[in-house]
């Protein structure tokens, strides 16, 4: 085999990466790499360029705080007793290692780690380094230029890299393998059960009337739930549930997997769907006592009674050894509804009708759900994209944030991180922007455990404020969104509250700034008069 | 087949303990004459190189070369109560690749205990020469270095023909412990060349700890701004070594 090829090429590379914006250089820049990489160092490379410092399906965390990092950084230099240039893979047996040391003395461990590894490093390499080690690369190169980088390297067309890498999750493993063995592999590759799939998301829409149009007509309609979405992945007598962010739930719901096991009639199958939390006259319990089961992995059983659950199945992405996600909708509904039995099914209706429509979402609202899921009928199974195949419709104008910083309360909520700083993802950069700041919507219970998660991501502090590391996703309720010239963003909330803590959405579920502009172009449909007036 | 039995039970613990400071899994080499380990903490910053002989042992039987990797930490919880007069034999199952643990005084205590794929490959010695030899007592290593921590991070070790100075500085304050040539504490002081360097105590402190406990005596090599090497005094023909890369200053 080659040489390895040095981690100083990667830092290289990503500060080219950085001072050009030009998508077709970026794409150029990343191809030239990836074609002189070795084998084995495509998976890690890739990972590192996409600001993480191990592949999306690998577990391991490398749990080193900013302040950690800061603290190592500010001193002078441990030298190691081998000293030649460090190479990419290097980095990665590095980061394997921080992420090994567990137990009593493991923090001062993965210091000692990071500090040899930051010994060896020229300045550049420790800027990129210490960018990898906090998540963020900051260079402009989000998962879909990647795939673009990848596609230009090898010919392979862009469609087949993109559904690769939705399969498997992991643009590292696209990447080895199409560079590696190539197209042939990557045709073939297909759904494999007891590998989670990212899930498909919607976008959210304000205007039914344009759904229908855009769906040009007839258009299926379920309810949403305010529940968690799970897939069921089913191998003979053996069941495995995942998460939404496709952990395994399987041993937190013994009820849900009776239920596949005894109501799911395929023998090999992934159904996907929703549970919710049933209180008393089967009305859906809130959102946190649902992640409460979620949670629990001690006395699963007394909690199984405390809080019953739900199914609805509204997806089958794989059945008998077929991968279904080019399959339509409809095709896909019609080999769910014959898998399991019918009362499992999401309530549903397929209609053209607008005045229909508003019906079934004030039925869905009444019965205690969110809202309802637009579907288009011969619309391809896309997992872990937004796009326009799916769209969510809320009564209530919510958004999915992300809390950045916090500050200190005064007061009653003194000694609690009880302001949140709201941010929303800029899809260009990767960057998370401000939109607001809220103290409206938990509970004192809330506040304390929200403070002591807080303080276990922090990166930074100064006098009021906590800042934080991308982790914990709110959902926010708001009446308006303004223009600012105060934050980074253009726009700020207002009258922002919380009103649940989605600990099953992650940071790269988090709204997008594009959205906001979208909705604070929309909010002028009703109220432009109002607005013109204001600023004259 | 591999099998070894040792009187001083409380050794090897002790031994295992020094090899634990610096790594979680020992991957240890036997061949028919001894067994050996040589290993970098996870970091590289820190290096052991051991050795016992098969006349330390009371009986050494090792038909071919092999590698035994194993848990430090999981062994020496299994360890924790051993005293003074137990023997100790150990031996692994070639067919379940479990290492068995026998401890002998007056009853018998057997554990066993999962081996571990062997790591990669040994890294190769430093090749080193060293200005300042200091053969000193490891009671006046483990307090000097001890003083030392109250103040800093950081040590500094200085060696002239006349002296062998341990020096910490930190923000509210210094500490400065010196010893000369014919205290009762240095054995012997070899001097080439004046030599300092400085080292992170975090690995220093750890490595003293658990020298102490093996050996009376401590031979601290350096020169300046170069890694420093500990040797440890075993009975006969044995090894215990640890290097330590400096502090950049």
């Amino acid at each position: 085999m080659n040489e390895e090829t040095s981690f100083s090429e990667f830092a290289d590379l990503s500060e080219a990466l950085e001072k050009t914006s030009k998508r077709n250089e970026k794409k150029r820049l990343i191809s030239n790499f990836l074609l002189k990489l070795r084998e084995d160092e495509i998976k890690p490379a890739v990972t590192f360029l996409v600001g993480r410092p191990f592949v999306e399906a690998d577990s391991r965390i490398l749990e080193v705080g900013g302040r950690t990092l800061y603290r190592i950084m500010g001193k002078s230099k441990q030298e190691t007793l081998i000293q030649k240039p460090l190479t990419i893979l290097n980095v990665k047996e590095y980061f394997e290692e921080v992420a090994k040391a567990t137990g009593k003395k493991s923090r001062k461990r993965k210091e000692n780690i990071i500090k040899g590894l930051l010994s060896q490093t020229t300045s550049l390499e420790t800027k990129y380094l210490l960018r990898i080690l906090q998540g963020e690369l900051k260079i402009g190169v989000v998962e879909g230029m990647m795939l673009e980088g990848i596609s230009e390297a090898t010919s392979i067309n862009l469609e087949l890299i993109q559904r690769c890498n939705m399969l498997l999750g992991s643009v590292g493993e696209v990447a080895r393998i199409a560079l590696n063995i190539g197209r042939e592999a990557l045709e073939k590759i297909g759904l494999q059960l007891f590998k989670p799939i990212k899930p498909m998301l919607a976008e959210m829409s304000y205007n039914l009337v344009e759904v229908l149009k855009y769906n040009g007509g007839k258009t299926a309609f379920e309810y949403k739930f305010d529940g968690a979405r799970i897939q069921i992945h089913k191998k003979g007598d053996e069941i495995r549930i995942f998460s939404r962010r496709l952990n395994d739930v399987t041993e937190s719901l013994p009820d849900i997997v009776e239920l596949a096991k005894t109501e799911v009639i395929a023998k090999n199958t992934l159904v996907e769907g929703e549970v919710v939390a049933i209180g008393s006259e089967d009305r859906p319990l809130p959102f946190q006592d649902l992640m409460r089961r979620f949670r629990r992995v001690h006395e699963v059983g007394s909690m199984t009674r405390e809080i019953p659950l739900k199914l609805y199945l509204f997806d089958i992405l794989f059945l008998e050894g077929e991968t279904l996600i080019d399959v339509p909708y409809v095709e896909r509904w019609s080999l769910l509804n014959q898998t399991c039995g019918s009362h499992l099914l999401a309530k549903r209706i397929i209609t053209d009708n607008l005045e229909e429509v508003n019906a079934f979402l004030k039925s869905a609202i009444k019965a205690g759900h969110e809202g309802l899921m637009a579907k288009a009928l011969n619309s391809n199974y896309t997992p872990g994209i937004r796009g326009k195949k799916w769209f969510k419709i809320k009564p209530t104008e919510h958004l999915d944030l992300l809390i950045a910083a916090a500050e200190w309360g005064y007061g009653r909520r003194i000694g609690w991180l009880s302001n949140y700083h709201l941010a929303a993802r800029d899809e260009e950069t990767g960057e998370f922007l401000m939109l607001g700041k809220t103290f409206k919507g938990l509970a004192d219970n809330e506040f304390k455990e929200m403070t002591r998660r807080l303080e276990e991501i922090k990166i930074s502090e100064d006098n009021y404020t906590v800042y934080v590391k991308p982790e914990i996703v709110v959902e926010v309720a708001y009446n308006e969104i303004q223009k600012s010239p105060h934050y980074k963003s253009g726009f700020a909330l207002r009258f922002a509250r919380i009103t649940q803590i989605r600990d099953d959405k992650g940071p790269t579920d988090v709204d997008t700034i594009g959205r906001i502009k979208v909705l604070y172009e929309k909010q002028f449909e009703t109220k432009s008069k109002v607005t013109l007036r204001q600023q004259l | 087949m591999f099998k070894i039995k040792m009187s001083d039970a409380k050794l090897w613990k002790n031994l295992i303990t020094a090899i634990a400071a610096l790594v979680d899994e020992a991957s240890f080499n036997v061949d028919l004459e001894a067994i050996r380990l040589r290993a970098m903490d996870p970091s590289h910053v820190a290096m052991v190189d051991f050795e016992l002989s098969k006349t330390i042992f009371d009986e050494f039987v090792s038909e071919e070369s092999t590698k035994l990797c194993i848990n430090t930490s999981e062994m020496l919880k299994l360890l924790r109560r051993v005293g003074s007069d137990e023997s100790i034999e150990l031996s692994v199952d070639p067919k379940t690749a479990r290492l068995n643990m026998v401890l002998r005084s007056k009853y018998t205590r057997t554990f066993s205990m999962a081996t571990l794929e062997p790591s990669s490959e040994e890294p190769p010695t430093p090749k080193l020469s060293f200005n300042s030899r200091v053969k000193t007592t490891a009671t006046f290593m483990r307090d000097a270095i001890d003083d030392a921590m109250r103040i800093s991070d950081y040590v500094k070790l200085e060696a002239s023909q006349e002296k062998f100075t341990i020096e910490s500085k930190g923000d509210l304050g210094s500490a400065s412990i010196e010893v000369e040539k014919g205290s009762e504490e240095i054995l012997n002081l070899d001097v080439k060349e004046p030599s300092r360097a400085t080292f992170s105590l975090n690995f220093l402190s750890e490595m003293i700890k658990a020298a102490s406990s093996v050996s009376d005596i401590v031979t601290v090599e350096f020169s300046t701004n170069m890694p420093v090497r500990l040797s440890l005094e075993l009975p006969q023909q044995g090894k215990f070594q640890y290097y330590l890369a400096p502090y950049k200053e």
